[in-house]
This record gives structure tokens, sequence and C-alpha cells, in this order.
């Protein structure tokens, strides 16, 4: 290994990033952007769904019903309507997701306890909305009938209590309130911060493309020493992000950041010394840029959106899949960052992921010096 | 001193295909050695073979007097190599890549300013070290990569088709700069396809279909190739003069080609067929400006030997 074969490729890498202002704002910026766009798109609130109500019972009751359920941001009153045509062409105009029909014996009924009859139609093309209404619906129904019952249990001479036996507390350690927002987001940074990978992948592959990798075959470079080289500018990049990103997290998002910062820096170096071999291995396997972007996708992102376990649990994976998301590094970053930005956890817990990164990284760099040799055909 | 190159036997199989099959040569210290042939007849994977990047299927090459296999990493401290490809970055500038290859090749900060300054003035683009490369044009990258390629100062270097698409006044400079650099001891392996280039190296190998069908001196290939003598004519009609002297079997020729306007034409004893060729033409009506009997260029005795 010479230091200084290492430094000429680095050096030229470096040349080729800042040749021009797009290299540089693609391999710099494209985390931070990924990081917005994913965090505004995947945490939508829903609030604002417009409904029809079909009110068949035009009671005082069922109107403070009808009040209940308006009131509020989340469902909103589209119209009052008088039949169920209405309602179908409401719902095929796609004015309204949802529609409550209030059955004619709606106030009888639940005075003499026997029930609290209503239908509610949902637009099923669009399950997230209509699916947010009904919940809406249901758990103010319930409140509404549970105060209409609690009036006529304590008439009757029993305590409201009786009505609810279950007596649930909740408490939400390390993320007070589920805010999605602050256990996606630091989900996200670990997926988007892989973006490196592509880009050494790419540079790898460009000097396939363009002949240049044979002139380089022909100095006295090692192939090690080109590798290293060429990684070196990207965990750079990489950095860069992983200051940046924890930044925009607490500033923008509110994301409460409760650990070690300089331990996060120091896992997200050997986190990026792990994926970069991801990409050095796709770099050294495709012989053109459009195949190993390609390869990029399939090997790094989607694994990273599916396997790595920040959208979709891991322990409720098929098991060959829960194995597979073991060779991720994204899967043990991912948990590394959820657990230093919520419960601020350190090294005590964190070890066996950093070992993870390492063995990886290690295991990566081995397999693609080993298939990279400096021979052509 | 050892050769600059020895071949012995060397091949290359690519499954059923043999690109290389079992050449011999021998290139001298100091001199310019031209690889003749065809595109497809094995040149580009004979220099891979030489340079290590590619393994041979059988044989060996030696250079500067060591083996090739084993010794790689010591050889490609001491060789030079422009690829057939562009082997410079576009994108970088002049400067740059130059920098780049002296630290490639491990020379340190002093010893790589001046050389590059020596590089600069080599290749004609002094104030221009900024100049991205992909603006230069042709024959000036193809001066740059030549400077890129000796910067470290080897003793032998590989040239692959360095002059492919470049204008004539270019190509002239690019070769009076190899000169150069034989004057100053370095051992040349150039390939190329066009023939003025190989009449000025010092020794030649043609190869065709993966053999060697040829070797020595120019003088030497012209003489001892070519089969019959070269009668040039110029006729007011060349096409047809072609199309009569081919169908003519009994005037026993052997080639019958244009060049520019005149006609070629290869046979034994081709002085006292002069006569009927005169009499065949003039009854065809195709009048004779000019004929005579020339010395071969390498060109006829190219085409005269891939028959």
């Amino acid at each position: 290994m010479s230091f200084r074969h290492i430094l000429a490729i680095t050096r030229k890498e470096f040349n080729h990033i800042l040749r021009d202002r797009s290299t540089m704002i693609l391999v710099v910026f494209t985390p931070l952007v990924m990081l917005l766009l994913m965090a505004y798109a995947l945490t939508v609130e829903l609030q604002h769904i417009p409904i029809a109500i079909l009110d068949y019972d035009r009671s005082a009751t069922s109107r403070d019903f009808v009040q209940q359920i308006v009131s509020g941001n989340d469902l909103d009153l589209y119209a009052q309507v008088g039949s169920i045509a209405e309602i179908e062409d409401l719902l095929m105009h796609g004015d309204v997701k949802a529609a409550l029909v209030i059955d004619p014996n709606f106030s009888r009924d639940l005075l003499a306890m026997r029930g609290m009859p209503m239908q509610v139609i949902i637009d099923g093309t669009e399950p997230e909305s209509g699916g947010f209404a009904v919940e809406h619906i249901a758990s103010r129904a319930e409140e509404f009938a549970n105060k209409a019952l609690s009036t006529q249990i304590q008439m009757m001479g029993f305590s409201a209590d009786a009505l609810n036996p279950l007596d649930l507390r909740i408490r939400t350690w390390y993320n007070p309130g589920l805010k999605p927002r602050n256990d996606l987001i630091p989900g996200l940074i670990s997926m988007v911060l892989g973006m490196p990978a592509l880009s050494v992948a790419l540079a790898l592959a460009h000097e396939r493309e363009h002949g240049t990798m044979e002139q380089l075959m022909a100095t006295p470079i090692g192939r090690g020493e080109l590798l290293i080289g060429k990684m070196i500018p990207y965990i750079v990049a990489g950095l860069v992000n992983v200051v940046i990103l924890p930044l925009l997290a607490i500033s923008w998002f509110n994301v409460p950041f409760n650990g070690s910062f300089p331990l996060f820096f120091a896992l997200s170096a050997l986190f990026m010394f792990a994926v970069l071999s991801m990409g050095i291995i796709i770099g050294v396997f495709m012989k053109s840029q459009a195949a190993a972007m390609g390869v990029s996708f399939l090997m790094i992102f989607f694994p990273g959106f599916f396997l790595t376990g920040i959208f979709f649990p891991i322990v409720s994976m098929p098991e060959i899949m829960r194995l597979e998301s073991l060779g991720m590094p994204g899967t043990h970053y991912a948990t590394i960052t959820r657990g230093i930005f919520l419960p601020g956890v350190g090294m005590e817990i964190l070890w066996p992921y950093a070992v993870m990164l390492v063995l990886l990284g290690f295991s990566f760099t081995g397999i693609a010096s080993l298939f990279f040799k400096k021979k052509l055909g | 001193m050892t050769p600059a190159i020895i071949t012995n036997n060397l091949t290359k199989r690519f499954g059923d295909f043999t690109a290389v099959n079992g050449i011999n040569f021998e290139a001298k210290r100091g001199e310019i050695f031209g690889f003749l042939g065809p595109n497809g007849s094995g040149k580009t994977t004979t220099i891979r073979m030489m340079l290590g990047l590619l393994a041979p299927s059988a044989g060996d090459v030696q250079a500067l007097g060591i083996s090739v296999k084993g010794n790689q990493a010591e050889l490609q401290q001491r060789v030079g190599y422009m690829s057939q490809r562009f082997s410079l970055y576009n994108d970088l500038t002049v400067q740059q890549n130059l920098q780049f290859y002296g630290a490639a090749y491990g020379l340190n900060n002093t010893d790589l300013k001046s050389r590059i300054q020596d590089a600069l003035v080599m290749a004609g683009l002094e104030g221009r070290e900024n100049a991205k490369t992909k603006d230069l044009s042709g024959g000036w990258r193809q001066r740059l990569a030549l400077s890129a390629a000796i910067l470290h100062r080897p003793e032998l270097i590989f040239l692959d088709e360095p002059t492919a698409g470049v204008d004539p006044i270019s190509r002239r400079a690019f070769w009076d700069l190899l000169y150069q650099l034989v004057a100053d001891g370095v051992s040349v392996f150039v390939t190329t396809h066009y023939m003025d280039e190989a009449e000025h190296c010092h020794r030649l190998a043609f190869i065709q279909r993966g053999n060697i069908i040829a070797r020595g001196t120019p003088a030497e290939i012209k003489k001892n190739m070519m089969q019959g003598q070269v009668l040039e004519i110029a006729s007011s009609d060349a096409v047809n003069t072609i199309k009569i002297l081919r169908a003519a079997e009994s005037l026993d020729l052997q080639e019958v080609e244009l060049y520019g306007s005149l006609v070629h034409v290869v046979a034994q004893n081709v002085e006292k067929k002069k006569k009927d060729i005169q009499k065949l033409l003039k009854k065809e009506k195709i009048q004779i400006e000019d004929m005579a009997v020339i010395e071969a260029s390498l060109e006829d005795v190219f085409i005269a030997s891939m028959k």
C-alpha cells in the first residue's frame, strides 16, 4: 500500500467531483433533498377529509351527533344529502371520500339502549382517507354513545364506570405523542446516507466505460489502492451529510436528538465504509454506468427501503428476508440512528451493530478486491 | 543489452477464437518497432499481454530483460503505455491529468513540478495548463497523452494506434516527438495501420489474423515479401484499366490495384510484360500517359501479402 498512490486517486476523484457544480450538488445535496421529500411525502397527516351525511332520523340527537362528527379539523361536512343516489354521485366525482348514513331509528334505539344504528360508506379506491374517516367516526360515535348511556345509567342508580371496566393508561416512551416523523426521520437518514454508494459505483463504471480503466491498470497503482482512493472522496461527502442531516432533523423537523453526536458521527463513518464497499462491489462487476445504476437501486435502495426495517418491522418478515436484512449495512445503521436520536443510547447497546458494520465493510471490500483483478477480459 | 521486447510463442485464445497465434519477434532497444496489421488482427491483444493486462494462453513475453509474468508491478514502473482509446480524463484540465499520472507513478512533488513543465513544453501546451482536456483538438490531446505516458521517464513505451483519427500534420508532429524520444534512448513499440507511418519505423512485424506474416526492416520486408515488381500505370481510364488487366489471364499478373488515380500492377518480369499490356489497353482504346517500374511501397507489400 502506497500512500502516494491512494492520494493520487483520491485527488483525481475530488477533481472529478469538483469539476462542475452539478456533480458536486449531486453528490453532496442529493441525500438532503431526498430526506426532505420523503419526510414530507411519507408523513402526510390526514386532515379535512370531505364527507357527506344522510340523516334519515332528523332528530335533535342525530343533529347533535353530526355536529360532533364534523367538529375539529379531521372531517369536513361537504354536504347534507337527502338520498343514497346523491351520495353515490358525490363519491363518484371524488367530492367526498366517505359518507355517513344515519338510520331513521337512531335516536329511538339509542335512548332505548338498543344500539346506535348507522352506516358508513367509503371510497375503496382511496382506502387511506376512507379508513381514516371510519376510524374517526367510530371513535366519536363511541364517545357519543358513552355520554348518552352514562346519563341513563346514572339515572338508573349505577356508576358510570360500569360502562368502562377497562382502565388502560398508555405511556409512550422515547417518542411521547407517537409523532411519526420522530421515528421516520432517523430511519430515513440512514437510508439517504447510502446515496454515495451509488456515486462510487458510477465512478468505477465510468472508468470502464471510457477506457481509462485500462490506462489505470497499466500504472503501478495497486487494486486495493485504487479502490480505497476511490472511496475516500465519497466518504468525505457522506460525512458532510452526517453533520447536515441531523441538524436539519433537529431544527426543521423538531426531531429530538438525545444521544451523543460524536458517537453518531463515528458510527456513521463506519456505515459509510460499509455501504460504500457495497457500491465498490457493484462498480467492480458492472461494465457500464447504466448497469451500475440499475443494480445499485436493486441492491442498495430497494433493500434499504424494504429490508432495513425503516418501514416494515424486521420481526414480521419471512426468515429468508430477515437473514438478508442482516447483510445490509442499512439495517444496522437504522437501528443505530434511531437508538441515538430517540432513546439516546450509547455504545453499551449499540456495539453489536457497530461490529456488524465493520464486518460487512471488510467482507465487501475483501470480495471486491478479490474479484477486481488488475487484468482485462 | 537485452532486447526491449522478446516474445516466445506468445498466444492468446478467447474460447475457440485464437486472437494471437504463437508469435515470435524481438524489438531492439532504442528503436521504433512498428506492429502493423488490419483492425482485429490481434495488435491490441498483443500489447495487453506485453503489459501484463492479459494473461497469455501459452508462451511468454519478456520486456526490458525480465519476464512480464510475475513482474508486472516492477515493469509497470519502467514502461509507459498509451492505450488505443483516449487515455486521459476529458473532464479534467491538462494540469490535473499530468499531475494524476505523475503521482500514479510515484513522482514526488518537486520532480512532478519540473516534469510537468517539461511535458507542457513537449506537447506545446504551455499556458494552457488550465484548459479542459476535452476542449483540445485531437492532435494536441495525442501529444498530451504521450507526454503523460512518459512523465515517469519509462525505458520502453507502448503506443496503441496513437495517431488514429488525427490529421496528417499532427501525425507528423507526433512522429517527430517519437524520434526525439528514441534519440534519448527510449524504446518504442507502436501499432498502426497507416503505411506511411510504418515506413518511419526501424523495424516492423506484420500481423494478420493473429499470425506474424513478415518481419524485418522496411527495406528487408519490401525485398523479401514482394514476389515480383511493381509497374505504375497512368492512363486515361484507371477503372477500366483495372477491369481489363484483371481479366487478362494470359498476362499472369499477381496484383492489379488502384492507387489514387494510378494503377499498380505486380508481376514477375514485369518489364517484359509492358509491351503486352500496352497492346491490350490500346485495343480497348485506353490511352497510357505514363508507365514505369517503381520501387514497391509498404502498402504494395501489405496488400500483396494479405491475399
